[in-house]
């Protein structure tokens, strides 16, 4: 689905990213863990186009996206979330959704303008798929609400429900369960699993809470000062010396 | 081109360069500071050319409310001239307290501090033409004292015309720039500045009281532009209070194609603005006003950050 | 009542001409791009309405075609502008904010030089003496009252629009809508050649309404001005641009006794706008409206 291959970027000198290679199979929900200012999240800026890489390869579902603008990535099925939550604030909770379907729609500025039948129908399509995934996430009373008035919990979901709704192949969480509770934690997993297999996911997930990453992944990548230290099964991972040290230790010695 | 016009031209540059410089140098500083363009910046320029006007030769000609007064003292070019550019300074803080520091207190966006800034300059402007009159000013010949208007130089058997107004510039923006680079690397002030500049949360983590950098940079903003109003006043004469719209938009032009908020890049700009200005041969003369904005126009769209300026990384 | 529209006819078609100018920047606003290139527009658009009613070269056209003219001087001002809109717009628009302002400031500039060293714009002095439809200038209210009224629904269509929330997207967050699949560059290039092309047929329309045009349309202050009018009026309201003018344009008037302080007291009017009406007239009124609830998300 995703591999990568010796990718690297450097900020003014600074390896943020330095040579990491790995790939992701169809179907897995895959862990990116490591400390923070590891590279986890420049590393999904370039795997979705947001940053250019310095050298190296990506590719996903078999072509080279290396290069491609971020729109162009995202059409072709990969769809993101933000670590500090990147909504439309002043758009209303629907139009979040309805704005990554719109990718895929075909009748033009005129059509729209005029309200002539193909932009109708297709208002009404993305309309009716848009209050579905509001549905899904729980969102569906606050529909016209701005996107920016929802309480924190709430944003995260909507984020979620609007990179579903580019209806991608391969879903990149960037730290999904940031500020809540264990309870909420499990709630989270549970539902990432269950969205994996109603919509027929990958996914790849960025998250620094342990015990969830364990449970939930079925491979794990641990990055620290931007190079790949380990890629492996949870338990592998969970064993791995160097992990040991540079994360897990760390983290251990600081809690 | 003989080596006498090639003189010629390098000094026309050079001094207009050097003036520009000192201007944009106004318009950096702020900008390095708040990341705001400070559009009342040459109205702040034109008051300064009035001032010392006003301090130096103390008529107020005929249209204004001021016309047929005269001021009870005139005083010698330099002390008018710093007195002007002390003036521009003051204002410089006024435009602040009145066009900035109300929005940056409600974390206003900043395009209304533009619209803002503008209607600051709106109000200089217009005050100043309400007391002195659209009319042209321009200082008399004796106003350098005993100092010649120009000197005549031969090389080569051409003649060179060298204007004691070029040389005065050329001087007072070496003595400025050396003081500029000494206030900005020697001093606690200097240092503190640049520090707010990098980074104006950590500086007042730092303990660093933002709120005075800003005042005192809004000041040394203004007395340069008042310095260069008064020097491009004494070089070309006041052309009504409107005279400093377009200085204040090639200004724009320099400290883009130096670099936004580098100091080096402000006084590039000037000097390769001035340069292209003074060797733009005689045929495209009319092209003269447009040689600042042309480059402008290309140099955003080869390398937005300027010659000397940094790539911003945006933060995702 | 005649008495009434002699004397403020003039205002009122002003305020509708001047409306239509702000709504040139309320597109690209809309998608968060802050412009300044209207006004060149609006003077191209000018020279070509101009130079086809005086330029010898197109009388048997004035001749052929009548009052016919001016629709098709219209047409030939949008397509012109919305050309050359396009033109300095896909390298112009891989800029962001205030570097895209200068942008479009130093377009202005150049083409204010062209304009003056050009013969067939008439160099400084400028075209005059061009050919009115209206014996009144009340009457230029059955040019710019339709533009204006189209305008209005365009961009109440706008925003129910698959481009029009595309152009929201971006102006909330750049960033966001590339990763959900928004062509950024295509539709911030769209929303300004829509601002472009709107400028140029009001621009058409005044040459006749001021009857003479000059490199003067296209001042800096002019180009503050469409600003002053959507920011005051209200960027995020399509009635902004109309508000901001209407206040802008008859304010002047209202401080006539004021004599020469009446531009100090426009400038006086921006700083205090900006500094209480940070969302412009059109929110203040939608608080106005529903008390209580606090208008700051819009």
């Amino acid at each position: 689905m995703l591999e990568l291959n010796a990718v690297s970027r450097s900020f003014g000198g600074l390896m943020a990213v330095n040579d990491v290679g790995f790939s992701v199979q169809a179907g897995e929900i895959f862990g990116l863990i490591g400390p923070n200012g590891a590279g986890k999240t420049t590393l999904f800026n370039l795997i979705t186009g947001l940053t250019p890489v310095s050298c190296g390869d990506i590719r996903f579902d078999g072509h080279n996206i290396l290069g491609l603008p971020p729109h162009r990535i995202a059409t072709a099925g990969m769809a993101r979330t933000f670590q500090n939550i990147r909504l439309f604030a002043t758009m209303s909770v629907l139009d979040n959704v309805r704005v990554p379907m719109q990718a895929f729609t075909r009748a033009g500025l005129l059509a729209g303008l005029f309200g002539l039948p193909a932009s109708r129908s297709q208002e009404r399509e993305m309309l009716e798929k848009s209050m579905a995934l509001l549905e899904l996430v729980g969102l569906a009373d606050k529909a016209g609400d701005p996107a920016g008035s929802l309480p924190y919990g709430a944003r995260r979901k909507l984020e979620i429900a609007r990179a579903l709704a580019l209806k991608p192949k391969l879903l990149l969480l960037d730290e999904p369960a940031a500020g809540m509770n264990l309870a909420e934690k499990g709630e989270l997993s549970g539902f990432i699993r269950d969205i994996k297999q109603r919509f027929d996911l990958t996914v790849l997930i960025i998250e620094h809470h342990v015990p969830l990453v364990m449970g939930l992944c079925d491979r794990l990548a641990v990055l620290n000062f931007g190079r790949l230290i380990c890629v492996g099964r949870p338990e592998e991972v969970r064993k791995d010396q160097c992990v040991i040290e540079a994360y897990l230790g760390a983290s251990h010695a600081a809690s | 081109m003989n080596i006498a016009l090639f003189l010629q031209n390098i000094l026309n540059g050079l001094s207009i360069g050097a003036v520009y410089s000192i201007f944009a140098l106004g318009y950096t500083l702020v900008f390095s500071i708040l990341g705001i363009i400070n559009f009342a910046h040459g109205a702040v320029f034109t008051l300064g050319a009035y001032c010392t006007y006003a301090l130096a030769v103390g008529d107020f000609g005929l249209n204004g409310l001021l016309a047929g007064l005269s001021m009870p003292f005139r005083l010698p070019f330099p002390l008018a001239l710093l007195g002007g550019s002390l003036i521009a300074g003051i204002t410089g803080v006024l435009v602040e307290r009145l066009a900035f520091r109300p929005l940056r207190a409600k974390g206003a966006d900043a395009l209304l501090a533009l619209v803002s800034s503008l209607g600051v300059a709106l109000i200089i402007v217009n005050l100043l033409q309400m007391l002195v009159g659209a009319e042209i000013y321009s200082f008399p010949s004796d106003i350098f004292g005993s100092l010649p208007m120009a000197m005549i130089v031969k090389v080569g058997g051409k003649v060179l015309a060298v204007r004691t107004v070029q040389i005065i510039i050329l001087a007072v923006s070496m003595v400025l720039l050396v003081l500029l680079a000494w206030f900005m690397n020697r001093t606690r002030m200097g240092k503190a500045l640049q520090a707010t500049a990098e980074n104006p949360e950590t500086a007042s983590l730092l303990g660093i009281n933002v709120d005075r950098y800003i005042v005192s940079t809004f000041f040394i903003s203004g007395v340069l532009g008042g310095l260069a109003g008064t020097l491009i006043g004494a070089s070309f004469g006041l052309a009504g209070p409107y005279f400093g719209v377009s200085y204040g938009l090639k200004g724009l032009a320099v400290i883009v194609l130096g670099g936004l908020g580098s100091i080096p890049g402000a006084v590039l700009g000037g000097v390769v603005i001035g340069l292209g200005e003074a060797f733009l041969p005689p045929d495209y003369s009319s092209l003269k006003e447009a040689v600042a904005f042309i480059m402008l126009f290309f140099i955003l769209l080869a390398r937005p950050q300027g010659l000397l300026g940094r790539q911003t990384i945006q933060k995702v | 009542m005649s008495a009434f529209f002699d004397q403020y006819g003039f205002l009122m078609v002003a305020i509708v001409q001047q409306a239509l100018l702000g709504m040139s920047l309320w597109y690209p606003l809309m998608a968060g791009q802050l412009s300044l290139a209207s006004i060149g527009f609006y003077s191209l658009g000018g020279y070509i309405a101009a130079i086809m009613g005086t330029n010898p070269w197109f009388a048997p056209w004035r001749e052929a075609l009548g009052p016919a003219i001016y629709p098709l001087q219209w047409l030939i001002a949008l397509i012109v502008s919305a050309l050359i809109g396009l033109a300095v717009g896909i390298p112009a628009l891989r800029l962001r904010g205030i570097y895209l302002a200068l942008a479009t400031i130093a377009f202005v500039q150049v083409l204010n030089v062209l304009v003056l060293i050009t013969d067939v714009t008439g160099g400084a002095v400028g075209l005059f003496g061009i050919p009115q439809p209206f014996v009144s200038r009340l009457g230029y209210i059955w040019f710019f009252g339709p533009l204006l009224v189209l305008a209005l629904i365009f961009s109440a269509r706008l925003t129910r629009t698959v481009a029009g929330r595309s152009f929201m997207a971006i102006r909330d967050d750049e960033l966001a809508a590339q990763a959900m699949g928004i062509s950024t560059t295509f539709e911030k290039v769209r929303a300004f050649v829509i601002g472009c092309a709107l400028a140029g047929v009001t621009g058409a329309m005044s040459a006749p309404f001021l009857n003479t045009w000059n490199a003067r349309q296209s001042s800096f202050d002019a180009s503050v001005a469409c600003l002053a009018y959507v920011l005051i009026g209200g960027a995020r309201s399509i009635w902004g641009p109309l508000l901001g003018a209407a206040l802008l344009v008859a304010l002047p008037e209202v401080l006539r006794p004021l004599k020469d302080a009446r531009l100090i007291m426009n400038g006086v009017v921006l700083v205090v706008a900006c500094i209480y009406l940070p969302q412009g007239l059109a929110g203040l009124l939608a608080s106005l409206r529903r008390p209580g609830k606090e208008a700051g998300h819009a």
